[in-house]
C-alpha cells in the first residue's frame, strides 16, 4: 500500500555517515594514540595501563549484560580467570610455543563459550527470577576459584601458575595489543549496541514479557549473549596471562566480579564508554594510591559506589557530564539524541503456509480448567472461533477471563484440557513458541517498552519475521499492512521518533496493538483495549477491529467491559462467570438474556453448569 | 560419631550466622549483602573484648549490641531507598560492606588476629573426644532459634513484623508504623550477626574479610529457605552436613563448594527450596 | 635604580646561586632504596610487622654508619596480601614507581612466584629471605634461610628416636610450600622406614580445619608433621587441635617464635626446628636483642625466624655494595655469593648456589610462647638446590 517515508532519502544518509564519523574518529585517535603513548609514558604506567585496557574490556562486556540488557552478572571474572588459566596451564605443563599458544587461545575461546552456555542453561531457563540469574552468576566465580583452589599442584592451588614461558614482547608491544583489544571489543560492542538487533536488549531490559509475547525466545538471546560476552572476557584473561606470567585465584573470584560491577556502575552503567573511562581512571588510580592511602581509597570508592547505586542510578561520569552539560550551555534545551531516520514501508504478507493453513479452526479451546492451588479458577472451557470471527469475551471481575487469555497465550498456564492455535496443539509451548502458532497478545495496561522510540518498538516487534542485523541501522521498516493502518489511523506514524514513554496513554495502546499487529498473528487476543481511552479514540479502535477481522484473516478474542463497544463491533459473545462459560452466542442473544443480567447484577450463580 | 558431630555443629554455625539475613529477608523483601561486614564486626567486637581484658563471655553480647547499632545506623541512612529494587539493594549493601571493612581497617587494622576462647579444651562427649566450645554452639544455637521463635510468636513486635511480611500496605493502613519494624528488623538482623561473629572467631581468627565466605553460603542457604524459620533449620542441617561429609570424604575446598552449588541445583529443580508449598 | 645598587644586587644573586648549587651538591647524592614486600594483609600478617621492624633497625645502623657507598638508605614497604595477586601489584609499585634499588623480602611462596618474573624484567637484585620449599632458582634471588634440606630432617630423626613414633599424618598449606615441603617430608619419612597414614592440605587463608581434624584423629596416627603457610594458619590450626583434644606429638615445619606467642597457652609442647629462636647464646645475637629493644622499645616484636634473616639480609645487600664498589645489578650479584655477614644466626655466606649453610636448631614451644632449643645443629648444608646457578 501506501508508503509512508519520514524524511527525504538523501537527508537520511547524509545524516549517517556524519553520526558514524564521530565515532570513527575517535577510534582512530585511540590507534594513533597506541602507536605513541607507550614510548612517551614512564614504565609504570604503562604496565598499569595493560591490566586497565584488558580490564576495561571485561568492563564492556559487564556493561552489555547488566547495563545494556538488565542481567546483573558477578561472573564475568570467571570467564576473565578461565582465559588466564587456560593459558598458564597450557604454558606450564605442555610448554610453549606457536601451535601450543594456539591451542591454548582455542580451549580459552571454546571453553568459555561452553561454560557460557552451562551457566546460560542454568541461569536464563523459562521461569527462572532475574533474582535467580544473579545468584547464578554470583555461584560462578566462586565455584571457578575454588575449583583452582582445590587443583592441588596440577593448578596451583593458593600459589597459582608462574613463571611459564610467554611471547617474547616488549611492554611497548603489549601496550599497543592490550589498547587494540579495547578499542576492537568497544567498536564492536558500539556498533552491536547501536545496530537493530542491540535495542532487542533494550527490550529485554525494559520488559522482558513483552518480548516473550512477540516471540522473541528471551533465554536464548540472554544464553547468546552470555557466551559472546563469555569468549571476550576469556580472551582478555588469556592476553593477561600471556603478558603477566603470573595467574592466580583471585582473577576468577567474587572479589573481582563486584570490582567490574563497581566501576560499570560508578563509570555509567548502559553508556559504554562510561565503563570504559571509568574503569581505566578507577584501576590507574587504585595502583597509584593503594600504597600511599590504602585503606582511605577504598573506603571513598565504596562510598561512592554506595551512593551511585542509591542515588545516581546512572553513573557518577554521566552526573558530572550532565553538570557540566549544563552549565556549559544553559540555554540549550537537553535534547533527545537524534534517531535514525526510518522510512515505512509494507511489508509483503506471508503467505498462509504451514500452520495458518493447516486448519479452518483459528482457535480451539477444549476442556480447559485452572487451578491455583486448591481454587478453581476456570471449569471446563470449551469454545471454538473461526477465522473472520470477533468474539467478545464478557463476564463480571474475577470471572477468569483474563486467565483464559493467559491459557490461549502460554501454554504452561493451564492445569488440564487442550489449547488448540490454527488446529496446532499448543501443549505446554511458551508465550514465544505460542506466537510462533499464531497468537498475538495485546495487555491490559499499556505493556510497552519505555526507552525505546515508536520506530524501533515496532522493528523489535518484527524481531521474529524478520531478523535485524547486527550491526547495521535499517532506514527501511516493513510492515504488515494492518500495523500500518492502525499507525496511520492512530497518527503513530507522525510519531516515529518520540520515546514510548513520553506517548499518551490511547498512544500507548496503539502502539501495542501495532506491535502485536506486526506479529501477523492468526489469533489476535486483546486484553480491555479500550481501557482508558476517548470516547473518540475508543471509536477509532473499534473501527480498525473491524477493518481487521474483515479484510484480514485473523480472528479477534476480545476481553471487555464496556458492554456499548461490544454491542457495537462484536460478531459473538460469550460470557464468563465464576469460571464457566454460562452463555455462548451472537450478539442479541446475549444482549437480552436474562441470565447476563443477573450475572452482572450480582445475584447468586446458576447451579451445576457444566 | 565425630562426623555426626561434625555435621550437627556445623548447622548450629551456619543457622546462627544465616537467622539475622534470613528475618532482614523476610520482612524487608531484600538481601543485606552488608552481613559479612556485621559479622566482621561483631568478630572484631569480640577482639576488643579480649584487649580490654574482660571475661570472653562477654564478647557475645557486645557483639549483639554493637551489630544491631550499626545495623540500625546503616537502616536509616541508607536503606530506605532501596526497598523497591531488590537487584540494586544487593549491590548497595555490598558497597557498605566495603566502607564498614575500610573503617574497621582503619581502626583494627589489616592484619589477622585472635581472640581468646570462652572455653577450651576437649569434653568427653559420646564416645569421642570433641571441642567443648564447638558443642556449645548447637545449645547456643537453639537458643537463638527459641528466642526468634518466641519473639515472632509470642509478643506484640513478632506479630507485628508478620504482618507486615504478609502485607505491608495493610499493615501501614491499619496504624502499624511499619518504618519502626523495618528499623527493629533490621538492627536485630544485624545484631543476630555480629553475634554470630563472636561466636565464629574463637573457632579461628578476625581479619577484615573474615565475613565474605560467610556471606555467600549464608545467602544460599537463605535462597533455599524462603521465609520461614524451621525450613531454615532444616536447610542448614541438610547443606551443613552435606559440606562436612564432602569435606571429609572428598577434600575441605570442595567441601567449601558444596553448600553453594548443591543450593543453586535446588532451586533450578525446585524454586522454592525447602519451603512449604 | 641606580647602577651601583643594581650591581650589587646582580653579585647578590649570583653568590646565593653559587652557594646554592654548592649546598646542593653537598646535599648530592639520592638515597639508595631498598624494597620489601611483606604480607601486611593476609596469612602473613601475623609476622609483618616483626619483618618490618628487623628490616628498618638493620636501615637505621646502616645509616648511622655512613650509608650505602656514602648515601643514605632509605626503606620501602608494600603489601604482598601474602599471595600472588597481590605480589604482582607490590612489586610493579616498588620497582617500576619506587625504582627501588633492590628488594629485600619476606613472603610466602606465592607471592615469591609471582614476584620473579617482574624481578627479572626489572633487572634488580632480590634477596629472599624466608624459610621455603626449595629449589627456587633465579639468577637475581639469592637466598639466606633454611630449605627442607637443613630442617626437616632434625624434627622427624628427633620424633622416631626420642618419641618412638612409627605413623605420621601431614597437613599442609596447599601451595608451593605446603606441598613442597610435605612431599620432602613425606619422602623422609619413607626413606626412615616409617608410615605415613594421611596428607591434607588447606588453601593458604582457610581457617575451617574442622573436617582435617576429624580425618586426623580417626587415622590413628602417632604424629602430626604441619607445613602451613607462616602465620595465621598455624594459629588457627593449632587452636583447632588443642580443642579437639588432640595431644600426640606435632612437629609444626613452619612456625615462627612470633607465631607461636599469638597461639597461647595452645602452643605449648609443639616441637619445630629453624635457623632462629630468641634464646641462641650468643654475644652477637644478645646485642642484636639490645639493639631491638633500645630502638623499638614497648613496640618491639619477637624477633623470629622470619624477621632475623631480613635484617641479616640487608647488612649482606651493604656489604655486597661495598665490595662491589657500586650499585650495578651484576656486580652486586657476583657480591652477594661472595660477602659473609656476622649476624644473630653466626657467619652467614650465601654461597651454596645462592643459597647458605646455616646452624639449625630443633625446639620446643614453651607455655609463654618461647621456644626452647633442644638440639643444635651446626652448619647444615642445603644440598643441591640449583645446579645451573653458579
Amino acid at each position: 500500500m501506501a508508503e509512508l517515508t519520514s524524511n527525504a532519502p538523501t537527508a537520511a544518509s547524509g545524516s549517517r555517515s556524519r553520526r558514524l564519523a564521530l565515532p570513527a574518529g575517535l577510534a582512530l585517535a585511540g590507534l594513533a594514540l597506541m602507536l605513541v603513548a607507550p614510548e612517551v609514558l614512564p614504565t609504570y604506567l604503562v604496565n598499569t595501563l595493560i591490566r586497565a585496557f584488558l580490564y576495561a574490556a571485561v568492563a564492556i562486556t559487564v556493561d552489555i549484560l547488566w547495563g545494556f540488557t538488565g542481567i546483573l552478572t558477578f561472573g564475568q571474572s570467571a570467564f576473565f580467570g578461565f582465559g588466564a588459566y587456560a593459558a598458564a596451564l597450557v604454558f606450564t605443563h605442555a610448554g610453549f610455543g606457536p601451535g601450543l599458544a594456539l591451542i591454548a587461545f582455542g580451549i580459552a575461546i571454546v571453553g568459555a563459550i561452553l561454560l557460557a552456555l552451562l551457566v546460560g542453561w542454568f541461569a536464563f531457563h523459562p521461569g527462572a527470577s532475574p533474582l535467580y540469574g544473579s545468584v547464578i552468576t554470583l555461584v560462578l566465580p566462586i565455584v571457578v576459584s575454588q575449583l583452582l583452589y582445590s587443583g592441588g599442584n596440577f593448578t596451583g592451588s593458593s600459589s597459582g601458575l608462574s613463571g611459564f614461558e610467554s611471547f617474547d614482547l616488549s611492554l611497548e608491544a603489549w601496550f599497543r595489543i592490550a589498547g587494540v583489544f579495547l578499542i576492537a571489543t568497544t567498536a564492536g560492542a558500539w556498533l552491536f549496541l547501536r545496530s537493530d538487533a542491540g535495542r532487542i536488549l533494550e527490550a529485554i531490559r525494559d520488559n522482558e514479557q513483552r518480548c516473550e509475547y512477540l516471540g522473541i525466545n528471551v533465554s536464548r538471546v540472554k544464553i547468546l549473549l552470555m557466551m559472546a560476552c563469555g569468549a571476550i572476557a576469556s580472551c582478555a584473561g588469556f592476553l593477561f596471562a600471556c603478558v603477566q606470567m603470573v595467574v592466580a585465584p583471585e582473577y576468577a573470584g567474587f572479589a573481582f566480579g563486584t570490582e567490574l560491577l563497581m566501576w560499570v556502575a560508578l563509570g555509567g552503567r548502559g553508556t559504554l564508554i562510561g565503563p570504559l573511562i571509568g574503569t581505566l581512571l578507577l584501576d590507574t588510580s587504585t595502583s597509584y594510591l593503594s600504597g600511599s592511602l590504602p585503606f582511605l581509597w577504598k573506603l571513598l570508592s565504596g562510598l561512592a559506589f554506595v551512593v551511585v547505586i542509591v542515588a545516581l542510578p546512572q553513573g557518577l561520569l554521566p552526573a558530572l557530564a550532565s553538570v557540566v552539560r549544563r552549565a556549559w550551555r544553559r540555554d540549550a534545551p537537553a535534547s533527545a539524541a537524534p534517531a535514525a531516520e526510518v522510512e515505512l514501508q509494507s511489508a509483503d504478507p506471508r503467505p498462509l503456509v504451514g500452520l495458518a493453513s493447516a486448519g479452518r479452526l483459528a482457535l480451539s479451546v477444549e476442556d480447559v480448567h485452572k487451578r491455583f492451588g486448591s481454587l478453581q479458577v476456570l471449569r471446563g472451557i470449551d469454545f471454538a472461533v473461526r477465522p473472520n470471527e470477533l468474539l467478545s469475551l464478557i463476564g463480571p471481575n474475577g470471572a477468569g477471563k483474563t486467565t483464559l487469555m493467559r491459557c490461549i497465550a502460554d501454554g504452561a498456564e493451564r492445569s488440564s484440557g487442550t489449547v488448540r492455535l490454527n488446529d496446532h496443539d499448543i501443549r505446554r509451548s511458551s508465550p514465544a513458541a505460542c506466537v510462533a502458532l499464531g497468537a498475538g497478545r495485546k495487555f491490559q495496561n499499556a505493556n510497552v517498552f519505555d526507552s525505546l522510540t515508536v520506530a524501533q518498538s515496532m522493528r523489535v516487534a518484527r524481531t521474529r519475521l524478520e531478523r535485524p542485523s547486527l550491526w547495521r541501522r535499517d532506514h527501511a521498516l516493513a510492515l504488515p499492512t494492518a500495523a500500518l493502518e492502525v499507525m496511520r489511523a492512530t497518527g503513530l506514524d507522525r510519531q516515529l521518533h518520540v520515546a514510548s514513554r513520553d506517548l499518551s496513554h490511547g498512544m500507548k495502546q496503539a502502539l501495542e496493538l501495532a506491535m502485536v499487529l506486526a506479529l501477523e498473528p492468526s489469533v489476535l487476543l486483546l486484553d480491555e483495549p479500550t481501557a482508558g481511552l476517548t470516547k473518540a479514540e475508543r471509536t477509532l479502535i473499534g473501527r480498525i477491529l473491524l477493518d481487521l477481522t474483515h479484510s484480514h484473516t485473523l480472528c479477534v478474542l476480545l476481553v471487555e467491559h464496556d458492554l456499548d463497544f461490544v454491542q457495537e463491533i462484536s460478531t459473538r459473545i460469550i460470557v464468563l462467570h465464576q469460571g464457566q462459560i454460562v452463555l455462548d452466542g451472537s450478539v442479541e442473544e446475549v444482549v437480552n438474556s436474562d441470565l447476563v443480567r443477573e450475572v452482572y447484577a450480582g445475584a447468586s450463580a446458576p447451579g451445576a453448569h457444566g | 560419631m565425630t562426623l555426626v558431630l561434625d555435621m550437627l555443629t556445623t548447622a548450629a554455625i551456619l543457622y546462627g550466622v544465616a537467622a539475622g539475613l534470613l528475618i532482614v529477608f523476610g520482612v524487608m523483601k531484600i538481601i543485606n549483602f552488608a552481613h559479612g561486614a556485621f559479622l566482621t564486626v561483631g568478630g572484631y567486637a569480640a577482639l576488643l573484648v579480649t584487649h580490654l581484658g574482660w571475661n570472653p563471655w562477654w564478647s557475645l553480647p557486645v557483639a549483639f549490641a554493637i551489630g544491631a547499632v550499626c545495623g540500625a545506623v546503616v537502616e536509616r541512612l541508607v536503606m530506605k531507598p532501596l526497598y523497591k529494587r531488590p537487584l540494586d539493594a544487593i549491590l548497595a549493601t555490598w558497597g557498605l560492606a566495603i566502607v564498614i571493612g575500610q573503617c574497621i581497617t582503619l581502626v583494627f587494622d589489616r592484619g589477622v588476629q585472635f581472640v581468646q576462647s570462652p572455653l577450651t579444651g576437649a569434653v568427653d562427649f559420646l564416645g569421642t573426644s570433641y571441642s567443648s566450645y564447638r558443642l556449645l554452639v548447637i545449645p547456643l544455637s537453639l537458643a537463638v532459634i527459641a528466642l526468634l521463635g518466641w519473639m515472632m510468636n509470642g509478643s506484640r513486635l513478632g506479630l507485628v513484623t508478620r504482618a507486615v511480611i504478609m502485607n505491608e500496605d495493610l499493615a501501614r493502613a491499619l496504624g502499624i508504623h511499619t518504618g519502626l519494624v523495618r528499623l527493629a528488623t533490621f538492627s536485630l538482623g544485624a545484631g543476630l550477626a555480629g553475634l554470630a561473629g563472636a561466636l565464629i572467631t574463637p573457632l579461628s581468627s578476625v581479619d577484615p574479610n573474615m565475613g565474605v565466605p560467610w556471606l555467600v553460603n549464608a545467602f544460599m542457604i537463605v535462597m533455599v529457605s524462603g521465609v520461614s524459620l524451621v525450613s531454615l533449620g532444616i536447610a542448614c542441617l541438610v547443606l551443613g552436613s552435606a559440606q562436612v561429609l564432602v569435606s571429609t570424604w572428598a577434600n575441605p575446598i570442595l567441601g567449601g563448594l558444596t553448600i553453594v552449588v548443591l543450593a543453586a541445583v535446588i532451586l533450578r529443580v525446585r524454586p522454592e527450596g525447602f519451603a512449604r508449598g | 635604580m641606580r647602577t651601583s645598587n643594581r650591581l650589587f644586587a646582580t653579585m647578590l644573586a649570583a653568590l646565593v646561586a653559587l652557594l646554592g648549587t654548592q649546598f646542593a651538591a653537598a646535599q648530592g647524592k639520592p638515597p639508595v632504596i631498598i624494597g620489601t614486600a611483606v604480607g601486611l594483609s593476609g596469612a602473613n600478617s601475623v609476622v609483618a610487622p616483626s619483618v618490618v621492624q628487623a628490616t628498618q633497625l638493620a636501615i637505621d645502623e646502616i645509616n648511622a654508619a655512613g650509608g650505602i657507598l656514602g648515601r643514605k638508605v632509605v626503606l620501602e614497604v608494600a603489601d604482598d596480601g601474602s599471595g600472588a595477586a597481590g605480589a604482582q601489584k607490590a612489586y610493579d609499585s616498588l620497582l617500576f614507581q619506587k625504582k627501588v634499588d633492590a628488594v629485600i623480602s619476606m613472603e610466602t611462596s606465592a607471592a615469591r612466584n609471582a614476584a620473579l618474573p617482574i624481578v627479572t624484567r626489572a633487572r634488580k637484585p632480590f634477596i629472599y629471605t624466608s624459610f621455603y620449599e626449595g629449589r627456587s632458582c633465579n639468577r637475581n634471588m639469592f637466598i639466606n634461610a633454611w630449605v627442607p634440606e637443613q630442617q626437616v630432617a632434625s624434627v622427624v630423626d628427633y620424633f622416631g628416636s626420642k618419641l618412638n613414633t612409627k605413623s605420621y599424618f601431614l597437613v599442609g598449606s596447599d601451595y608451593a610450600f605446603g606441598r613442597g615441603m610435605l612431599e620432602f617430608t613425606r619422602k623422609y619419612i619413607l626413606a626412615k622406614g616409617q608410615k605415613v597414614v594421611g596428607e591434607e592440605y588447606l588453601p593458604m587463608d582457610g581457617s575451617d580445619w574442622t573436617a582435617i581434624v576429624s580425618k586426623l584423629k580417626a587415622s590413628g596416627a602417632d604424629a602430626l608433621i604441619s607445613s602451613t603457610a607462616g602465620g595465621a594458619p598455624n594459629v588457627t590450626l593449632t587452636k583447632q587441635l588443642r580443642a579437639a583434644g588432640v595431644t600426640i606429638p606435632f612437629g609444626n615445619l613452619a612456625v615462627d617464635e612470633g607465631t607461636a606467642k599469638s597461639m597461647g597457652s595452645d602452643g605449648k609442647d609443639v616441637y619445630t626446628a629453624g635457623s632462629y629462636y630468641t634464646s641462641i647464646d650468643t654475644p652477637r645475637n644478645k646485642e642484636f636483642l639490645a639493639a631491638m629493644g633500645k630502638r623499638f622499645g614497648a613496640e618491639m616484636k619477637t624477633p623470629n625466624d622470619l624477621s632475623v634473616p631480613q635484617y641479616e639480609a640487608v647488612w649482606a645487600y651493604k656489604l655486597a655494595a661495598d665490595k662491589a664498589g657500586s650499585l650495578d645489578t651484576d656486580k652486586v650479584l657476583t657480591a652477594l655469593g661472595e660477602v659473609s655477614f656476622n649476624g644473630p644466626r653466626g657467619a652467614i655466606k650465601m654461597d651454596k648456589q645462592h643459597h647458605a649453610a646455616l646452624n639449625m636448631y630443633l625446639g620446643q614451644v614453651q607455655a609463654d610462647g618461647s621456644v626452647k632449643i633442644l638440639e643444635t645443629f651446626e652448619g647444615v648444608d642445603p644440598g643441591a638446590q640449583c645446579p645451573n646457578l653458579k
